[in-house]
Formats: structure tokens, sequence, C-alpha cells
């Protein structure tokens, strides 16, 4: 396993989250036997490839924004994938707009497009220093709404309960990473100028911290298991959004490329997996059964809770390496409130995790005579399996590697 | 071919999985010897609870009154997951920068997590506290498998001493809960008639009074488990055997060896912890009139007078409760001279002595009149344990209607107690929901209002520079 390289994991990731989207696009299509039923399938490969390629820029960031919103825009009848798109179109295409403007107003006071000569520029005590302080926060507003940490959270959530099963998880993580990049382009080179490093950083532990805060008291307040998983999403933005803040050096390079691989086939998991969950309702007693992966298919269902628990950092997963290391961040560059912080998220997402799926496998109780019992497609049964095979996979390559 | 596998087969292999990873949490560092910077047997030890969380999940649900049972026995994932805290803290710990905020807390953070973990096991903490009541979710166990939960409890404690003994705050903390623990869950084993129940309640309390042993840290580590295995293991066997006929009280013989053992058992574990509580007392504490040193004295007091009512009344149900089961079959049948029940009845009474021997031996001392004082309360117990037991004697008529009086006291300061802890435990909630009600409903509302979130946040974006 070893033998292979970063790169071709970088890309069979994605590949596996491809695969397990057409297959749950399969079911979706009622199993057809058409020709096209796998032809949709062709608007999700640019976000695999955002996903897989190292640093997409602005202009990728811009087209990945588009083309969701195109997806979910598509089918008028479906009033939930239709607001979806509304919401994700004035949200992205605002906080994209300002933050366009923010790079503008930048390269208008220093003179230059470039990242380097900016800091120089700035650097450089030549005038009032007003107009780059406000341009900079602007100019990182997009990276913080792509990357979905709250208050920006409600999006993830909404693209799990809104969006196509088959779309969502891949449209969430390529957004996400779109949204890391931007704020990794922006931040290059900052350390140049202390000024600058010091706004950024105030307004980046900000965000990460009420990012965490909202995102572990959200989780605990949801009933929805789709949008539970929007907000683990949205949680790993803010993860990122704390490593952009403490991690450094080629660490850090790795693990954003291990973020985003873990990100894209742990969402797939986790979001077809939530489909098949039922929502927490105290009151309701048809949940006492337990839902219907757990009962027909529970080996389909622990394939399937893999990615899940993944994604909430459990303990011997290999999501559970990537809080960690950003803990780990935290805490070697003295973010002690950061760091308090994560592991109350990280606590949240644990609990949640395990409340939801024994809440999923209920009561063994028999259906009442006549009453059918259908049970779990196959080609959805079988992306829960390839969804895990992607996670067994990138736990085996970090351990060997 | 069915693959699924039986509930309870299930969770009987998932709680002997859960136990022995708690007895023997080495054995995850045997099997990943590569990570030696890990806190592998706080993680074993997380990992044995979460075992056994998961084992009464599986039996629970599979039983016939599933709902009450999975409600009954949710709250085991608070501790497993305190004690992944607890081994994230340790994680942590070696990569925190030495300056940072950070290196102060998360040594704290580790043993608060840990002690959560082993006193809520202990039914020393609010939440869960009346479980030994209630009985076990897998029918051929029910009364017996709520006693290995303060028994893992302690084993947590036990293991993981180093790490919240040395953390004063956290130390001082946990003996002043589990003494209340120990004095709340005798006055249960006294107020109760069913002595299964009683058992139960015994096994607490003694875990307890253990674990504070722990605390006070006046015995090596393998003395006290040792002083705990002589009177826990002893109920164990005595509530095991409870489900196989009474089998430890049939005969007069069997009955008056257990009623000595188990007095002996809990004397020889509840005086080293008395003797060390008195000896805490400094003479100087006297002498002082400062505000700071009376708060000392009366706080120690007070531990000391839990302690010792906690001794008082287990002896006194050791002594008191054990009496000869009826023997209903008209024809006897042959019984052998020596049973299993005599051999542990004779390991329960060397055990906790034998122990106390080693210790004394290894060089262990007490000051002899704290010692002395420290002896009273199980001699006291035992005494009036037998004074009850003797009907003849004139004293006695008016101590038997005494003795149900007591219980109901017994009984209601036990219930007035928990139902205090409960209203305060269930305002807190209700405060908690109301507090994160809004994130809730933040999500019900329109587009135009996240748009208009986007543009306040920009604006806010905007002005904070300036304000600067």
């Amino acid at each position: 396993m070893s033998a292979i390289p970063a790169e071709l994991w970088q890309w069979l990731i994605p590949a596996l989250a491809v695969l397990a989207a057409a297959l749950r696009l399969i079911v979706d299509r009622g199993g057809g036997a058409s020709e096209f039923t796998l032809g949709p399938i062709v608007v999700v490969l640019p976000l695999a490839v955002a996903i897989a390629l190292p640093h997409p820029g602005a202009a990728a960031t811009l087209l990945i924004a588009g083309l969701v919103v195109a997806i979910l825009a598509r089918d008028h009848g479906d009033l939930l994938q239709s607001e979806c798109a509304l919401k994700l179109a004035w949200v992205l295409g605002g906080s994209l707009a300002l933050s366009i403007a923010g790079s503008e107003l930048l390269a208008m006071v220093t003179g230059t497009r470039l990242n380097a000569e900016q800091w120089a520029v700035l650097g450089a005590p030549i005038g009032p220093d007003d107009l780059w302080r406000v341009a900079l926060p602007l100019s990182l507003l997009a990276g913080l709404v792509l990357l979905g940490g709250a208050p920006f959270h409600f999006w993830p959530a909404d693209l799990f309960q809104g969006g196509r099963s088959w779309a969502a998880p891949l449209a969430a993580a390529a957004l996400q990473v779109s949204g890391a990049s931007w704020l990794a382009r922006r931040l290059s080179g900052i350390e140049s100028l202390p000024e600058a490093r010091a706004v950024t950083s105030n307004l980046l532990a900000a965000v990460s911290g009420i990012a965490f805060l909202v995102g572990a008291a959200t989780l605990l307040q949801q009933r929805r298991p789709e949008r539970r998983i929007g907000t683990l999403a949205s949680l790993h933005g803010a993860l990122a959004i704390a490593m952009l803040l403490a991690g450094n050096g080629p660490g850090s390079e790795q693990w954003f490329a291990r973020w985003s691989a873990h990100l894209a086939i742990g969402l797939t998991g986790a979001g077809l997996f939530a489909r098949f969950l039922p929502v927490t309702s105290d009151v309701d007693p048809a949940n006492r059964r337990g839902s219907v992966l757990f009962r027909r298919h529970p080996f389909s269902a622990i394939a399937g809770l893999l990615a899940t628990l993944s994604l909430a950092g459990v303990p011997g997963t290999p999501g559970a390496a990537i809080w960690l290391e950003a803990a780990r961040a935290l805490a070697a560059s003295r973010h002690s409130t950061l760091l308090a912080l994560l592991g109350l998220a990280w606590l949240a997402s644990f609990a949640t995790v395990m409340r939801q799926w024994r809440e999923a496998a209920g009561i063994p109780v028999r259906a009442p005579e006549g009453v059918p019992d259908p049970g779990v497609p196959g080609a959805a049964r079988a992306a829960l399996w390839v969804g895990a095979a992607g996670v067994i996979l990138l736990g085996a390559s970090w351990l060997v590697s | 071919m069915n693959l699924r596998p039986d509930a309870k087969a299930a969770g009987t292999a998932l709680c002997i999985g859960g136990l022995a990873l708690l007895m023997q949490p080495g054995a995850l560092a045997w099997a990943l010897r590569e990570q030696p910077a890990w806190p592998l047997d706080t993680m074993a030890l997380a990992l044995g609870i979460e075992l056994i969380s998961l084992a009464f999940w599986c039996w629970a649900r599979a039983s016939a009154d599933a709902e009450h049972q999975l409600r009954r026995w949710i709250w085991l994932r608070r501790p497993a997951q305190a004690t992944w805290l607890a081994a994230a803290a340790g994680l942590l710990i070696p990569w925190t920068s030495l300056y940072a905020a950070a290196a102060q807390w998360l040594p704290v953070v580790a043993a608060a997590a840990i002690v959560w973990a082993g006193l809520e096991l202990m039914a020393a903490l609010p939440l869960a506290r009346p479980y030994s009541d209630l009985s076990g979710p897998l029918l051929v166990m029910r009364p017996w498998l709520p006693a290995l939960l303060p028994a893992a409890g302690f084993v947590v404690l036990w293991h993981s001493g180093e790490l919240w003994t040395e953390v004063a705050g956290v130390r001082e903390i946990a003996a002043a809960l589990l003494l209340v623990t120990a004095l709340l869950a005798t006055l249960r084993a006294f107020g109760r008639r069913q002595w299964a129940t009683a058992l139960r309640w015994l096994i607490v309390s003694e875990s307890a009074i253990a674990a504070t042993l722990i605390a006070t840290a006046s015995l090596e580590p393998t003395i006290v488990l040792l002083l705990w295995l002589g009177s826990v293991g002893g109920r164990a066997f005595m509530l095991a055997g409870e489900l196989r006929g009474a089998t430890p009280r049939r005969g007069a013989t069997l009955s008056r060896l257990w009623r000595v053992a188990g007095w002996a058992g809990s004397a020889a574990l509840s005086w080293p912890l008395l003797t060390a509580l008195m000896a805490r007392v400094e003479s100087t504490s006297f002498t002082s009139m400062s505000v700071a040193a009376l708060i000392t004295v009366l706080l120690i007091a007070f531990e000391f007078i839990a302690a010792a009512l906690a001794v008082i009344l287990t002896t006194y149900v050791s002594v008191r409760r054990v009496v000869p089961a009826a023997e209903r079959r008209r024809v006897m049948r042959p019984d052998p001279a020596l049973t299993l029940s005599h051999l542990s009845a004779f390991l329960t009474l060397s055990i906790g002595p034998g122990a106390l021997a080693i210790a004394f031996l290894g060089g262990a001392r007490f000051p002899w009149t704290p010692a002395l004082i420290a002896s009273l309360p199980a001699v006291v117990g035992g005494s009036l344990g037998l004074l009850g037991r003797k009907s003849r004697a004139p004293l006695v008529a008016g101590f038997e209607s005494a003795g149900s009086r007591t219980r109901r006291v017994a009984r209601f300061a036990f219930r007035s107690i928990t139902d205090l802890e409960r209203i305060g435990v269930g305002m807190l909630q209700r405060t908690g929901r109301a507090v994160l009600a809004p994130l809730r409903d933040l999500h019900t509302g329109d587009a135009q209002e996240y748009v208009l979130f986007v543009v306040g946040l920009s604006v806010l974006a905007l002005v904070l520079p300036f304000l600067r």
C-alpha cells in the first residue's frame, strides 16, 4: 500500500466518491435500463476534480459554486432543492462578490495583485492603513462562507437535507475544499507582514471558535440525520480554519490533502447513510422499530456507519487523526481557548453519532403480519460499501505512511 | 446461514471483552506496542467501558421491556465518553507548548474526566444515582448485572490513580463525593428489605470507600485492591448465590461464617480509611484560631462522620441481615461438608485482614490513637447487628421497634436527597434546552434572512477595524 504514490490516493478517493454517487443515482432513477440513467453523473465529475486538485483557483471556485447551484436548481418541481439553490445562490453569490471587492480594494491600495508584493507594499509606512485593514477581512469572507463553519453553517445542512443524495456530498466537499484553498491562497506569505497576520489571526480565531461552539450546540439540538451530517461537515470546515490559523510547514500541507480526501469520502458515505436513518423523535412510536437498513441489512448499516463515525472523529477511525492533528497544532501554537472549543465540538460529534446509530438500530420488533417490509435497494447498499471501502483505504494508507 | 449474532450472546461477548480490558488495560499497549507515547491504558479503559455500555444496550434492546431498559441504561455512554475525553487530553499533553494555558488545564481535564467516569459508574454523581435499585437488562442475570458497574468504576479509578490523585482539587472533590455516596448507599442498603438490593447498595458503598482510600494515598494501590476484593468480592459472591437458591445462607454455620466474613471484609476496608481521615487533622489546627484551620477541621470532621456512619451501617447490615434461608425441601439432599460457599466465605474472611497484614509487613504505620478510634465504627456496627439477633436480650425489644423506624428514616433521607438532586439536574437540563432552542429555530427561516446575515457580517467586518 505504501508503494501507491500520494497523488494516486488524491484521485482514487474522489473516484470512489463518484462511484458511490453513481450507484446512488441508479437507485434515484428507479434502476431503469436506459443508457441515460447515469447521465447526470457527468455534472459531479468537475466537483470530484476540484476535490482532487491540490489548489483550485478563484475561477474554479466560481465555477464550482455556479455548478452546484445549477444542479440544485434544475428540478423545478422539487421545492426543497429549489429553496436550497436559492439560498446557496444568494449566500455564495453575496459572499463571493464581497470578497472579490475586498481583493480588488487590496489591489487598488497596493497597485498589484500578487500576494507577496502586496504584503511588501503594505509593510512600507507610506499611507493610512485603515483601507487594507477593511479590505483584508472582506477578501477572506468567501473562504469562510464556503467552509461552512458557523455562523455560515446552515448551508451544508440545507444542502444535505434538500439536495439529491448522489450530488449533495460531493457538492459540499467541493465547496469546502474550494473555501480552504481560497483562504490559503489569500493568506500565503502573510508572515512577512505581522500587522496583517495579527488582523487575520484574530479573525480566524474568532470565526473558528464560534464555528466550534455553535456547531457543537447545533449538533446536539438537531433531529434530522441529514442535517447532522451537514453540521459535521461544517465542523470540518471549522477544523480547516483552525489549521490555517495554527498549522504551518509541510505537515499542514499534508493535513489539508488528507482533510479534503477524507471529507469527500466521509461525506459521501455518511450522506448516503443518513438517508436511511429515522428522524429523532421523542413521541413517534414508529421509530421504536429502527430503520430498515439496520433491520434488514445490518452489515451494510455498519459499513455506512463507518463513514459517519469517521466524520465525527470517533477513536480508531481515520477521521480521528484529522481531529487529533488539528488539536495538536492548536496545542503547540498556544491557542488554548480554541483547543477547548475543539474538544467540546469533538465531544458533541462523538456523542451525537453514537446516539444516532443506536436510535437507528432501534428495537428488534417484528413487522405486523401483512405489512410489507421492503429492504434497501442493492445499489444503495453497494454505495454504502464503497464509502466504507474508501474510508478503510484512507486509514490504511495513513497508517502505512 | 444466519450470520446475525444473537443479542444475548453479542452482549455477553462485549461485556466479557469490556471487563477484560478494564482488568488488564495493558493488553491494548501490548497489541499496539509501536505507539509508546499514547495513553494506551486510558484508551483501553475507555474502550472497556464503551464495550460494557454496548453490552447493556444489546441486552436492553432485546429484552421484553426494551423501551424501559433502553431508557434506564442509556446513561452508560456518559462514563465511556468521559474516559475518551481523558484519553484525548492525555494524547495532547506531550504536544502542548509549555507556555500555553492548555499546559495547565489539560492535566486537570484528564483527571476530572476519568474521575467523572469512575464516579458515575459508582453512582456518586446525581445523574444516575439510583440505578442499583433497578435490575439489569439480561433476564438470567438481572439482579446481579448492576453490581458490575460500581466494580467497573472502582477499577477505572484504581488503574488511573496516578492520573487523578496528583491533581489536588479533583482529588478532594472526588473524595468528598465518594464519602457522600458511601453514606447514601448504606442508607439505601439499610432501608431496603430485599437482601439482593441491599447487597447491590453495599457493593456501591464499599467501592466508594475503597476509591476514597485511593484518594488518601495511605496504602499501596495493590493493598487497596486486595481490601476491595475482600469486601466487594464477598458481596458479589453472595449476590450470585442469592440467584441460585440463596446458597450462601443455607444452614446456620454457613450463615454465621458469611456474617463474620462480611463484617471482617468491611472492617478491614474501612479501618485504614478512617485512620487516614483522622490522621489528616494536625495538632496545630486546634491551637491556631484561624478561620481556614477551623474550616479544614470541620470538613475533615464531616468526612469522618460520613465515613463512620457508612461503616456502622454497613457492618450492621452485614451482620444483621444474613439470616439462614428457610429450608423448604421435605427430604434433605446430601450436601458436601465443604462447599464453594464455605470456601468463598473463608477467602472473604481472610483476604481483608491478610492484606492489612501484608501492608504492615511492608512498612505501613498508623498512629495509635486514630487507629483505635477508627476501629470503633465497625465494632459498634457489628455489635448492634449481633444485638439485634439476640432476641432474648432485654434491650432488644426497644431496639427492634427502633429498627423499623430508622429504616423508614433511611428510606426518607435517601429519597429526599435523590429527589433534590433530580430536581436540580432537571432544572439545569431545562435551562440548557431553553438556551439552545433558538439554534433549532434559526434553521426555519427563509433565504432572505441568510443573505441579510451575510450582509450584516460584512458590515461588521468593515466597522470592526475602525473600532480598533
